[in-house]
């Protein structure tokens, strides 16, 4: 009974971490229908944007006050990749976006490998597992036999928190409403008044600050990063921003769950353990897509003329 | 293209400056060819005593790129003056030819010299070979939007059928040279430590020049030509390529590269059968060419093989491609279902289970990260394909019957491709791809031929798989992860979708490119990603696009410039 709880408590962890990067996705797909491949390394840049704010940015001193470091470290994991997000957009996005849909795709995949090569060839000792510093709350609570490290309680909290302040912002300001009119019908919504490069650029930017925030605490919580972790976080991410109905916040987030719920538990009791867990999160990806392809949340596509 | 809109504005400004401009910049670009381009020996002592590198430092003596350079600036100017259609575009490639040649060299030469005095001036020596070189190369792009785009040259010339024959046999013929001359630019392999830098100004230099001869209507003419007489041009192109173990490009080393290639060619032609015609884009597929490479080292009588049989080749490569035809129907049945980006990520994720399941050895057949070792060597009456070969008085390089094999495969993958290309399934799929609804509409059983594309794209990589375990004698999982699926896919694309000699071009130039490229091994995928993303930015059609795809995507934008030209005539 305990490991199955203990395991719930890991999925739900990981999940709050896949969460931050899925929101990430579906907005973009909801307002440009681009699967941005690249996402999952803008997590991984933030990721590396803050180990080398801890590592050459912040005085010895500072280093060991944790309330000083972790905020730094998560504003330099952040400038990182809003930067980087704000670039990618502007240069290989939006030239393409009346391309045939498959141009910005393919382009999407050249970022990603660029920035992943990119961080390999730049950060120093890049190719083997870098560790991550200890500014995060350590130890855990232990609840009748289960653990909850304090990390993986500041990522639930911080994955919701910031989940419902950006469902808040979307349905209730006025960049909310331009960005949602923007989803609906781009055309008409520039008729509106809309500007339709700033609503993109401001989707982005919103991503990459989840992104980032999603980096710094993926290096707290497993306490060291590679850079593989956007690949494959962002897949994960990208299967639960599908599941929830691309374009869902609310779809995203409870799919982002559901996707680490199957990944603990799979790990634990299905056949072949850990070793193929991501395979049934894949098959799980796939399942959803032929029977229910606009997802749990997602309104069912329309054909576009 | 938006030549139209975008260049009048400069070309107000540049028109009066256009012929100048390119007669400096061939002349330049010739002066630059004789300038001395280093100011110092780069191997460990001063030029001339102890320099290797005679390529870059021997002033007023024209060798290796100083060739090419020379060729250019004399294109440039008889461009100029000589009376030849569509001279802008032009002029703009030769342009591009020799600003690439000046800079690849150049930048070479900084990197590896010491920073740019080795470029300018240093203890009085001077050399502004390269700087000269990258300045004509601007002069003539800049000339070339002066003189402005015409449409691409239309040849009217009509040939009787031995002359025909005759022009296709010396293109033939120059395109076995010209690829011959890729393969051994700068050496074999490591041997010469400038291979990179030399092929990349060669790749410059050839780009210049087919870009100028793409032009001025000279490939158009030539492929409509070809199309005219295919049969004959199909044996033509065959035949050379089975000549190529006879050039100086016949040794161990190319015909191993060339037979990779060779097998990722036929790999991406089956891939293009997916993508290119039916539009159904597959991130997972080179998952199949692992599924037919794993089935044919089990049943190769290797030594960790799961069945303990061997089977003769042929017969295991065709149980490899069925199975591959039969997992590829599966991963296409979502197709039914599924759509668009939607079917892309399905693939997706059918290729990552298929990495992740060969990777913990599933059912005991891939020997997970151990691989499976010892896959026995192709042997055709006792000889071994890896073997050199002698054949009366001509001894053959090792490997030459692999490639022999590869070639053989390859064409029959052409052939499989260009017959479904023309036939009924062929126009389905392109209808399928312009259209679903409407293609259906038409009376097309869509799902039906959605998963016949997948069937078949799989089974051609699944025979390729086969080829490629027995040439390799090893299998493991790593050589078929999702980024040899998005490189087969950047094959296709780069080569032009749905295009036969794009899907091979495209394959040649990104597995031949890393062979070159070795000196820039770790920045190689970084080029990779920043090429895809140029590509799709500036080239989308590919290089050489099949003529359906082209009509879309091109003509009409020539249409609109042709319009233009004649109302500009007529002002």
């Amino acid at each position: 009974m305990s490991v199955l709880l203990q395991q719930l408590v890991n999925g739900v962890m990981q999940g709050a971490l896949i969460a931050l990067i899925a929101l990430g996705y579906t907005m973009v797909y909801g307002i440009i229908q681009l699967i941005n491949f690249a996402h999952g390394e803008v997590f991984m840049v933030a990721s590396y944007g803050g180990l080398a704010t801890y590592t050459w940015l912040l005085p010895e001193d500072l280093k060991k006050v944790p309330y000083v470091a972790l905020p730094l470290m998560f504003v330099g994991g952040i400038i990182v990749a809003v930067i980087v997000a704000v670039i990618m957009e502007r240069f290989a996005y939006r030239p393409l976006r009346n391309a045939p849909r498959l141009a910005p795709l393919i382009t999407a995949l050249g970022v990603s490998v660029f920035l992943q090569e990119f961080v390999r060839n730049v950060y120093p000792n890049a190719t083997s597992n870098l560790p991550y510093p200890k500014v995060f709350p350590e130890g855990a609570l232990s609840l009748g036999g289960v653990n909850i490290s304090k990390t993986g309680l500041l990522l639930v909290l911080l994955s919701v928190g910031l989940a419902v302040v950006l469902q808040t912002y979307i349905n209730r300001s006025r960049m909310g409403r331009a960005m949602r009119a923007t989803a609906q019908d781009p055309d008409t919504a520039k008729l509106m008044g809309v500007d339709p490069d700033r609503v993109i650029v401001l989707t982005f930017i919103f991503g990459a600050v989840l992104a980032g925030v999603a980096g710094i605490l993926y290096g707290g919580y497993l306490s060291n990063i590679n850079i593989d972790m956007g690949f494959q976080t962002g897949i994960f991410a990208f299967t639960a921003a599908v599941l929830g109905g691309v374009g869902s916040i609310r779809g995203a987030v409870i799919g982002a769950f559901i996707i680490g719920l199957i990944k603990t538990l799979a790990g634990q009791y299905m056949p072949g353990g850990t070793q193929y867990d991501y395979v049934w999160i894949f098959v799980v990806l796939i399942l959803v897509l032929v029977f229910r392809p606009q997802g749990l949340f997602g309104e069912p596509e329309r054909v576009r003329a | 293209m938006s030549v139209n809109g975008t260049s009048s504005g400069k070309r107000s400004a540049l028109a009066p400056l256009g012929k100048p401009f390119a007669i400096v910049g061939g002349v330049l670009a010739v002066v630059a060819a004789l300038l001395p381009w280093v100011t110092f020996g780069l191997n460990d002592g001063n030029w001339p005593d102890k320099s290797t590198l005679q390529f870059f430092d021997a002033p007023f003596e024209v060798t290796g790129f100083r060739w090419h350079m020379l060729l250019l600036g004399v294109l440039i100017l008889v461009a100029t003056f000589a009376p030849i259609p569509s001279r802008g575009r032009v002029i703009r490639a030769l342009g591009w030819g020799t600003a690439l040649v000046s800079f690849v060299n150049g930048a070479y030469i900084t990197v590896k010299g010491g920073g740019l005095a080795a470029i300018t001036a240093l203890d009085g020596a001077v050399a502004f070979g390269s700087i000269a070189g990258l300045v004509a190369g601007v002069l003539t792009i800049l000339a070339a939007y002066g003189i402005g785009f015409e449409p691409v040259g239309q040849w009217k010339v009509k040939l009787s059928t031995p002359l025909a024959y005759l022009v296709l046999l010396a293109s033939f013929a120059a395109v076995l040279y010209a690829v011959a001359a890729l393969l051994t630019t700068g050496g074999v392999g490591a041997a010469n430590p400038y291979a990179g830098a030399i092929f990349l100004s060669f790749l410059g230099f050839a780009a210049g020049v087919l870009g100028a001869l793409s032009g001025v209507g000279f490939i158009k003419w030539l492929s409509a030509l070809s199309e005219q007489h295919r049969v004959f041009s199909v044996i033509v192109l065959a035949a050379c390529a089975l000549l190529l173990p006879f050039t100086d490009a016949g040794n161990e080393y190319w015909m191993t590269v060339a037979a990779n290639i060779g097998i990722y060619a036929a790999t991406a032609i089956g891939l293009n059968i997916v993508v290119g015609l039916a539009g159904l884009l597959d991130l997972g597929y080179v998952a199949f060419m692992g599924i037919g490479a794993l089935v044919a080292a089990n049943f190769s009588g290797a030594a960790t093989a799961h069945f303990g049989i061997a089977l003769p080749f042929p017969v295991a490569a065709i149980i490899a491609a069925i199975v591959a035809g039969i997992f590829g129907a599966i991963v296409g049945s979502p197709t039914l279902r599924v759509r668009g980006d939607y079917l892309a990520i399905v693939t997706l994720a059918f290729g990552e289970i298929f990495t992740r399941s060969a990777q913990n050895n599933i059912g005991g057949i891939t020997n997970g990260s151990n691989a499976i070792p010892g896959i026995p060597q192709l042997s055709l009456f006792g000889a071994e394909f890896n073997k050199s070969l002698t054949i009366g008085a001509v001894k053959l390089p090792a490997g030459v019957l692999y490639y022999v094999l590869i070639v053989l495969l390859v064409a029959a993958t052409m052939a499989v491709f260009a017959n479904l290309k023309f036939s009924r399934i062929g126009r389905a799929w392109i209808a399928i791809r312009e259209d679903e609804d409407a293609a259906r509409a038409m009376g097309i059983r869509t799902g039906k031929m959605k998963i016949l594309a997948f069937l078949i794209g799989a089974t051609l990589a699944g025979l390729a798989g086969a080829v490629f375990a027995h040439k390799n004698g090893t299998v493991s999982y790593e050589s078929f992860k999702f980024l040899e699926s998005v490189t087969l896919l950047a094959a296709v694309i780069l080569g032009g979708m749905g295009s036969i000699p794009g899907a091979v071009l495209g394959a040649a130039l990104l597995f031949v490119l890393p062979e070159k490229l070795r000196d820039f091994a770790d920045w190689r995928l970084m080029i990779f990603g920043l090429a895809l993303i140029l590509i799709m930015r500036f080239r989308p059609v590919g290089l050489i696009p099949d003529a359906h795809r082209r009509a879309e995507m091109i003509e009409r934008a020539d249409e609109n410039a042709e319009e233009a030209h004649e109302e500009a005539k007529r002002a």
